[in-house]
Formats: C-alpha cells, structure tokens, sequence
C-alpha cells in the first residue's frame, strides 16, 4: 500500500515536466538544421576565411541561397500537407522560357510587344493554371502526387523544348535580351538589387571598400527581397493563421481534417498553384537578371527544394514542419554549392556527396522527431 | 417517445443484398446514456454511421427533436446536433491540442482562410472545455500524439459538445484503452450525462462498463433489436444472455465443454 500513498495528490498535468527555455529550444524540430548551419558556416570561415564573408562573397551568398530558399518554401509547405512537387524544376524551365519568348518575339497571337509585366503576368497565369491542373489531377484521381508530377516534370520540359524551337527558330537559348531592368520597374523588381542603402551605409563605416576605395558592392539581388518576403508571409501563414492549421491538418490526418469540416482538396490544389508560384519567381528573377533564358534551366531544382525542406525539418510523409527550419535549410545547401569558388581545391561535385549524406542524416532525425511524438507508431 | 432528442422508426439499412438493419426503432432522451449492445456484426456500427450521416437509410426515419430529417453527410448531421465521436477520434497527433480542438472552426480575426488565429483565447476553451469534463491538461501546445488513449477520448467530446453536440454518439471508447483509463471515459461520459441536456449513444462490448454508466438498454442482434428497456427493467442475467445474441450461457458453457 505504500506506493498508493505516494501516488495520491498527483494529478495527470504533474506527469509533463516543464523544461527550462533553453531545454524548450533545444526540443524544437528546427534545431538540426540550425546546428548543421552554424557547423557550417564556421567550417567555411576556417577552411577559406574572409572571402566567404566579405561584402560580396555574402552578395555571392544569399543570391544561391534565396534562389533555393523560394522554392524551398513552396516545396516545404506541400510536403507538410502531404503532398509532392516533382515538377518544380520543369516549370522553372517553362516559365523562363515563356517570359524570355515574349520579351523577344512578342505577346502570343501577335498581339504586340510585351511589357515585363505583362510577359510577367501571362506567364504566372499559365503556371498557375498549370499547378491547378496538377492539384485537381492529384486530388480527383488520388493518385500519389509523386507520379502525378513526375509527368509532369517530363511533359513540361518537353512543352518547353518543343516550343522553344519551334517559335525561336530552332534554337533552345535566348540571349541578348535588352536589359529590361533599365527602363521597367518591374523588370527591376526581380532582376534588379536590393538592400542599396545597407551596402552604402557599410561603404561608409568602411567595410564595403574595394582596393581603388571605391563602394565595392552595390547591393543585393532582388531575389534576395523575395525570398524574405515569402519566407516571412509563409511563416505568418503557416504559424499563426486558419490555413496554416488546415495545412497541418490536410498532412497529418486528411480523414480527421474532413470530418472536422477542413476543405482538404482546395488545401492541397492551393499548395500546387503555391509551388508554381515559387518557380515562377524563381524564373523571372533568373531571367530579368541575365536577360536570357535557356531550355534546361531550373534541371534538379525539385529534389534540392525538397532536399532543403526535409534538411529543415520537415517529415516526408506530412504533417509536421517549420519555415524557420526550410530557411535554415536553404542556407545551408546554399553555402555549400557556393563552397566550390571559396575552396579550389575542391571538386565540385562533393556539393551532391554532401546533399546526400546530409538528406540522409536530416531524414533520420525528422523521423526520430516523429516518432516521439507520436509515441512510436 | 414524447421528449425523445431522437427517434429513430423502422431503419432498414441494406448494402446490396445484404441487410444490415433490418427494421429498427430506438429512443434517445437527453441527460442519458443509452447503451446500445450487441455482439460483432450485429449492426451497431452502422446504424450509428447512418444516424451520424455516413449512410443514407434504405427505407426508415429519423426524427430530431420530432422533426423528420434527412442527413445526406456528416455535416448534415453535425449541424443537426449529432455529435460523433469516431473509433479513430478524427484527432491529427503531430497537432497541438489546442490545434485539433478547433481543427476546421478556428477562431480567428481577419479574412478567412486567412485571419491570423485567436490562439490564446483558443489555448483558453481548449484547457477550459476539458476540465469540464475531467481532465486537466497542463500544456495545451503538447501534440495529442503525446497524450494517453483517455485524455484523447476527452478532448474529442469535449471538443463535440463545444461545437454544440445534443447528441454525443460513442462507438467503443473504452475499447483499446488499459482499466485505468477505461474509468476515465466513463467518468466522463457521466459528467457529460450530469449537464442534463446531452444525449449519449454509448456504444459497447462490456457488460460491466454499459451497467455502470447507462439508463437505457438497446440489444441488437442480426441487424433487428432483440431486447430494450431501462436499467430498472432488466436483470444483471438478462443483459449478459442479450449482448451473445440471445443464446443462453449454460449452452455456450455446454457447447466449450465439449471443444
Ligand atoms: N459498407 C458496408 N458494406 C457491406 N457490408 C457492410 C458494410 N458495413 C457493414 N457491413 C456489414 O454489416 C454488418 C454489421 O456491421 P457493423 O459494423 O454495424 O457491426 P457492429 O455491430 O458494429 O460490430 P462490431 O461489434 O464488431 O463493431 C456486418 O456483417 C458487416 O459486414
Ligand atoms: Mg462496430
């Protein structure tokens, strides 16, 4: 009877220790790959010092990391309703491709020369409608999005090989565009720079001095803005917001979410269009900066977001996952393909060694994560 | 059936030639827990999945609150006041608590789906609503994945009834659940009972729990109501024989004896 007495007076809430905050830190999914980050980022500062931390080795920096980090975003927010993207690369292709041949050869019918913003805009429409199709491909017929776009990743890279050559007289590549950055906002808006002011303020205190004593770097790319923007917006959404639980919910228990009333499909067909806007981002960002496009561009760019999102925490198979962790993600597959210019020595294709053994270990620990909560099951 | 919360006359349920429900009439009152009993494939579960919504009646009705309806899906019922709380619960275990209290109806200020949800006031009801009925929760941001079988019977009553359940339908909560947590279910179904105004449909294989919780007994058996009454008018002898299916226990005694 004495164990009786030592259990009386406590309750079921005095069972859940309450940890210390710094053990609450600790406990949080995104952990992992923030570790994995700073390990990373202090390995780059031995191994190659300075150059990787300078003005424009951060420039160099955060142009590779935003460019994965937007479609990370995508692919991390579909990921955690369930669902799979393969054809982020391909609409990346497709979308270039169809900005670049309007700002050559004009809108579609002859209807006249295009604006970037309406090259722009006629190109998001057909992404858009494009990721519709696939999300109400994937949730009429309940086949496995994996397969759904994987015909897609296919169709959509032939589509744009196709018309490449036959509308841009045979050839797959568009170069020389005038550069539209000059004479449009919105042109300037993807392809332009950002974050000017920082970059003359640094000049000022001094840092950001080239050897002749001039400013050195002028500013960021305009991808970088975006990525921020999305990333801060996407968090709001998924944090703290309706959809953000019906996203959840869509991704851990679909039955569950509809039988509480959640609108799972238009959950999951919202997700799609999403990631197509991502690649759509994505491609005028490349294309109003280069003033050019290519037919192959944005090739294995699917698996790197979904690389980046499940580095950041996000488990495979739905329903858990944080922006802070795709963010810590991006930045780290980031780093490393930029690790090449800063090592020399390297070969350059130890970056997909890395993502492999990296993916492997993150994938692991995702599950480890799941499993604790959800008792092993 | 004056007073009944629901009514349900003559259901016959049939899934191509095979009749599940063959003609069956049921009251439930509110503030009581009517035990509905009846060996495996006697049609329990469907004849809850068709008051629920799930199944449209082959020929029948249902009357809440007298009046005649026609559920053509669970929201329909829901809507209604028919407050189901699935085997599997319908609860999402990487969510918080909180999260899955208020999954597909949260609270929030803004434009949907796009308001920026009320969590406090929501982590508030959550851990409110559930003390109601018994259990304490200390942390509702811990996923329910983390909870035992018990405290997520609870949040999901606890959650129907704040959406506005008259009728809570329960289909086997003790069922995979350890002794201990067994008597917290029922304690709860009693507390839910003692609010007056709910109707409970408990659903069950155990002979004990339906006696220490229930008002009412409905036996089914092959899809038609072998047996009926209150827990004065049946004896402890008469509801062990009516959950087999009618067969006595000498003669299964007999019958395990010559195995
Ligand atoms: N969708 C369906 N299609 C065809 N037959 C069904 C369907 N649902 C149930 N049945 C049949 O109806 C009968 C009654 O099933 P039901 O699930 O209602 O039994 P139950 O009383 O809940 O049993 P248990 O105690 O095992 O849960 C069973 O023979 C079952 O096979
Ligand atoms: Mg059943």
């Amino acid at each position: 009877m004495a164990d009786q007495s030592a259990s009386a007076g406590r309750t079921e809430a005095d069972r859940l220790r309450q940890g210390s905050a710094f053990m609450e830190i600790l406990k949080r999914p995104e952990i992992g790959a923030f570790s994995g980050m700073l390990a990373i980022m202090i390995f780059l500062w031995f191994i190659a010092g300075d150059v990787v931390y300078n003005p424009l080795g951060i420039k160099n920096n955060l142009a590779i990391i935003s460019q994965l980090g937007i479609i990370a975003i995508g692919a991390c927010l579909l990921m955690i309703a369930g669902e799979f993207d393969l054809s982020i690369g391909s609409m990346i292709g497709f979308a270039g491709m169809s900005m670049a041949m309007m700002l050559k050869w004009g809108l579609p019918f002859g209807l006249g020369p295009a604006t970037p913003f309406l090259a722009f805009s006629l190109t998001l429409a057909m992404t858009l409608g494009i990721g519709f199709l696939i999300g109400q491909i994937v949730v009429r017929s309940g086949l496995s999005s994996f397969i759904v776009t994987l015909a897609f990743l296919f169709a959509l890279r032939g589509l744009t090989e196709v018309s490449f050559r036959l509308l841009n007289e045979g050839s797959t590549q568009i170069s020389g565009l005038p550069d539209f950055k000059e004479t449009s906002t919105v042109a300037y808006i993807f392809g332009g720079e950002t974050f000017k002011w920082l970059f003359s303020l640094l000049y000022e205190i001094g840092w950001n001095v080239n050897r002749r004593g001039n400013q050195w770097v002028t500013g960021l790319d305009a991808r970088v803005a975006w990525w921020m923007v999305i990333a801060l917006l996407a968090y709001i959404a998924l944090a703290k917001t309706q959809i953000g639980n019906w996203i959840y919910a869509t991704g851990d228990n679909k039955e569950a979410a509809r039988a509480n009333g959640v609108p799972v499909r238009k959950v999951k067909i919202s997700l799609f269009m999403f990631t197509a806007f991502t690649a759509t981002i994505f491609a005028a960002a490349q294309v109003f900066d280069t003033n050019t496009a290519d037919a192959a561009k944005g090739n294995l760019k699917e698996l790197e977001a979904i690389a980046a999102a499940v580095v950041g925490g996000t488990v495979m198979t739905g329903g858990f996952g944080s922006i802070v962790g795709v963010i810590f993600g991006a930045v780290i597959f980031g780093l490393v393909q930029n690790s090449v210019f800063y090592i020399p020595w390297i070969d350059g294709s130890f970056y997909r060694v890395f993502v492999g053994t990296v993916l492997l270990i993150a994938a692991f620990a995702n599950e480890n994560i799941r499993k604790r909560i959800t008792g092993g099951i | 059936m004056a007073g009944a919360l629901i009514h349900i006359e003559n259901l016959v349920k049939k899934f191509g030639p095979f009749t599940a429900l063959n003609g069956v009439s049921l009251d439930v009152y509110p503030g009581e827990v009517h035990a509905l009993l009846g060996d495996n494939g006697a049609g329990k579960s469907t004849l809850i999945k068709t008051l629920s919504g799930v199944h449209q009646p082959t020929s029948g009705q249902i009357y809440v609150e007298g009046k005649p309806v026609h559920f053509r899906s669970p929201r329909d019922a829901s809507a209604a006041g028919i407050g189901t709380v699935y085997q599997d619960l319908a609860l999402n275990q990487l969510m918080s608590v909180t999260r899955n209290f208020f999954m597909g109806r949260e609270m929030t200020t803004g434009p949907r789906p796009f308001g920026v949800m009320q969590m406090r006031e929501m982590d508030r009801i959550a851990h409110d609503e559930m003390v109601k009925i018994g259990i304490d929760i200390s942390d509702v941001s811990q996923a329910v994945g983390t909870m035992s079988g018990g405290q997520r019977q609870t949040l999901a009553i606890a959650r129907a009834i704040y959406f506005g359940a008259k009728v809570l339908i329960l289909d086997e909560p003790t069922s995979a659940l350890g002794q201990k947590q067994q008597m917290e279910v029922l304690k709860t179904i009693k507390r839910v009972r003692a609010r007056g105004d709910i109707a409970i449909i408990f659903i069950t294989h155990n002979e004990i729990h339906s006696k220490l919780v229930a008002d009412r007994f409905t036996f089914l058996s092959l899809g038609e109501v072998i047996g009926s009454g209150t827990k004065a008018d049946l004896e402890g002898e008469d509801i062990r024989r009516l959950m087999a299916g009618g067969a006595e226990m000498a003669d299964l005694e007999q019958e395990l004896a010559t195995i």
